[in-house]
């Protein structure tokens, strides 16, 4: 290994066992092996089993943050456990350059009978401290973590964000060589969430290296130099923090749309018909008006409907929305608004409705668009529509925390106030 | 600090071979004794604090257990033996010696399952837990002594000087329960009918073996008794404190020798398949 590099993760692959009683026989089987010297053929697959890492390789250099992120079941939590040499790989290898330490298990092996003071040794000693080591860092522990004359309290009586605080609050005061991080930063008030960052950030230092999983893209994007996406196990990319995220919220929403096309609606439903007009089609369309599910962030977004006049309607005014997945209606305007005032006349037969939104500049995510048909003069309900029209997908490399986007001009000035 | 690279592949442990294993093994129990104290004053507090009468209560199961036997024998149900000195005595101590081969067996077999969340989360020796756990059978025995004590002032007679040879006495058979819970604790973790039917085997074991009871001369228990190791690691330091002699050297020898190779396969098994246990568990 050179160097320069402080983690090596070469052809890493775990398996799991999906039923408990094959994976019961599974552990007999392997600790029989394991015992007469054979080999357990760790790397061949068994009946229910499957590999929640797949073939895995990266390298971590000297001083540097990683970030691996992913969705649910990506295999991040696994790929951090065996970093950690709670389990080992079934295939591969993984060479780790100094002692590891992990954020990974707040309090656990707390008990809760014993002080919190007591629990600082038991908890220390199990995260590999020596006693003089603890003796050394018991003030710093119990100053962190700031939870008064409760430190001599049995560790049953704290409320929940004592007992994390505690927990944490040992945790980062070891200082090892290779850090690894697991979704812990959301701990405590908004205080010690900010000193434990700071915390952390002098930990980054001092380490070898970080490994750090999250599904905060926040502090992906603030604390990592590079970053690994996970997806099913596979290694998809690893590279710039940016763009590693931003493929990771694209391979998101792409789930997301394969979701809410499922039948998995998101948002609010809502469905009525007089029976006079039926909505047939509806969607949006690409620049040759065909139906489409996704378009680019500068790309006009056309909503389209088609549907049948049953019985004619004198006056009839039509509404468009676009809405975002959280049931906001980005864009939603009527046919009769003050600056266009059409009122259609519609005889028995088919329609086709077709809106242009200019530019509107939606930030890339999920959107749906809804209709309705009213009479213009009562107000009347002919077919509304909320909810039950295909979604569609926005994509663009623009980053953006809102729903629109826009190019920005800043200016951040020191402003001299002339006392008279 | 100097940089040294640690390696995880699978099959780790064997590609060292076995000649390793012993080094690694001394070295992971030497470097860890101060977590092992840990752990042990960790179960030591949990068990006792949240009660009224405490360590206390390692007395009530023996006087509990020869109470019984007491009334079975004087009722004529059960013929206790011929014994030579009052019988709670000789029935208090073969309990206190019994208790460090049960009691440690039952709580080092169930000691990982215990931590479970703990091993599945933080890489830390295992091995320390099961010895942590079967010190606490270490203590309920050192607290049965007082009654021990007691009972001797009691009636008035003074055990051999042979008692001070005690603590060598009962290292078989501390070998023998730590090897058990070795193993047992592994598959304990990564199967829980082991938890389960051990509680019920060691009650059968107890009747099974003469600790409340003097060795039946004839019959099929006389004869059970003669090949059942654990009969020898506890009647033997029983005799010396009562007799100051060890009148079935052999047996002891014999049963001692099969300890220590429990022990050590045990020991061994544990340490090349702990990791096993973090993904089952």
């Amino acid at each position: 290994m050179n160097d320069d590099i402080a983690i090596k993760v070469e052809n890493v692959s775990k398996k799991y066992c999906k039923t408990l009683k094959r994976s019961m026989l599974y552990g007999i089987s392997d600790i029989g092996r394991n015992t007469l010297g054979l080999s357990s053929h760790s790397e061949k697959l068994r009946k229910d089993e499957f590999w929640a890492v797949d073939d895995v390789s990266f390298e971590v250099k000297k001083g540097e943050v990683l970030g691996i992120i992913g969705m649910n079941g990506s295999g991040k939590t696994t790929i951090l456990k065996m970093l950690n040499g709670i389990f080992w790989p079934d295939k591969g290898k993984i060479s780790i350059r100094g002692k590891t330490g992990a954020l990974i298990a707040i309090g656990a092996g707390f008990h809760p009978m014993l002080t919190g003071r007591e629990n600082i040794f038991v908890n220390g000693a199990v995260l590999g401290l020596t006693k003089k080591e603890i003796d050394e860092k018991l003030d710093d522990i119990i100053e962190f973590a700031d939870i008064g004359d409760f430190i001599d309290s049995p560790v049953k009586f704290y409320s929940s964000g004592m007992f994390v605080r505690l927990g944490f609050s040992i945790a980062i005061n070891i200082e090892p060589q290779v850090l690894l991080i697991d979704e812990v930063l959301a701990v405590g008030d908004l205080s010690f969430q900010n000193k434990s960052l700071r915390r952390l950030a002098e930990l980054r230092e001092k380490a070898n290296a970080v490994v750090f999983v999250s599904h905060n893209l926040e502090h992906v994007r603030t604390l990592c130099d590079r970053v690994a996406l996970l997806n099913k196990g596979k290694l998809n990319f690893i590279g710039d923090t940016y763009e590693e995220v931003q493929r990771y919220e694209e391979l998101t929403r792409n789930i997301r749309l394969k979701n809410v096309r499922m039948n998995k609606r998101i948002g609010k439903h809502m469905y009525y018909s007089s029976g006079d007009i039926e909505f047939l089609e509806g969607g949006i369309m690409d620049e040759s008006g065909n139906s489409t599910d996704e378009i680019f962030i500068e790309d006009d977004v056309i909503p389209f409907l088609r549907f049948h006049v049953n019985n004619p309607i004198e006056n009839a005014k039509i509404s468009v929305a676009v809405r975002s997945t959280h049931s906001v209606n980005c864009i939603w305007q009527y046919s009769n608004d003050k600056d266009r005032k059409k009122v259609y006349k519609l005889e028995q037969g088919e329609y086709l409705l077709k809106v242009r939104y200019k530019n509107p500049k939606l930030a890339p995510g999920i959107y749906t668009v809804a209709f309705s048909i009213r009479d213009q003069k009562t107000g009347e309900i002919y077919e509304k529509n909320i909810g039950y029209m295909p979604t569609f997908k926005v994509t663009g490399k623009a980053f953006e925390r809102g729903i629109i986007y826009v190019e920005s001009e800043w200016d951040v000035k020191k402003v001299d106030i002339i006392n008279d | 600090m100097s940089d040294t690279i640690i390696t995880y592949e699978p099959d780790n442990s064997l590609k060292k071979g076995y000649l390793s294993i012993f080094r690694e093994i001394f070295n992971e129990l030497k470097e860890n004794r101060w977590l092992t104290y840990q752990l042990f004053k960790r179960d030591f507090f949990a068990v006792y604090k949240q009660s009224f009468i405490g360590v206390f209560w390692a007395f009530i199961i023996p006087l509990v257990s020869v109470g019984t036997f007491i009334i079975l024998n004087r009722s004529g149900i059960f013929s206790i033996g011929d014994i030579n000195v009052p019988y709670p005595i000789y029935a208090i101590l073969g309990m206190a010696f019994w208790q460090l081969f049960s009691t440690g067996l039952i709580t080092g077999s169930n000691s990982l399952v215990k931590a479970g969340s703990m091993i599945a989360k933080i890489n830390f020796s295992k091995k320390t837990l099961v010895v942590a756990s079967t010190g606490q059978s270490m203590v309920a025995f050192l607290i049965q002594f007082i009654l021990v004590g007691i009972l001797f002032a009691c009636y008035r007679i003074a055990p051999t000087i042979a008692i001070l040879l005690i603590p060598v006495a009962i290292v078989p058979i501390m070998l023998l329960t730590l090897g058990f819970a070795f193993i047992l604790s592994l598959l304990n973790g990564v199967v829980r009918d082991i938890g389960n039917a051990l509680s019920i085997l060691v009650t059968f074991l107890m009747f099974l073996t003469p600790v409340l009871y003097a060795k039946p001369a004839t019959g099929m228990l006389a004869s059970i008794t003669k090949y059942n190791p654990l009969y020898y690691l506890v009647s033997t330091p029983r005799d010396l404190i009562l007799m100051g002699t060890i009148p079935e050297w052999k047996g002891f020898l014999v049963a001692s020798i099969i300890s220590i190779i429990i022990f050590v396969v045990c020991l061994i098994i544990f340490h090349l398949t702990e990791t096993r246990v973090a993904e089952r568990i």
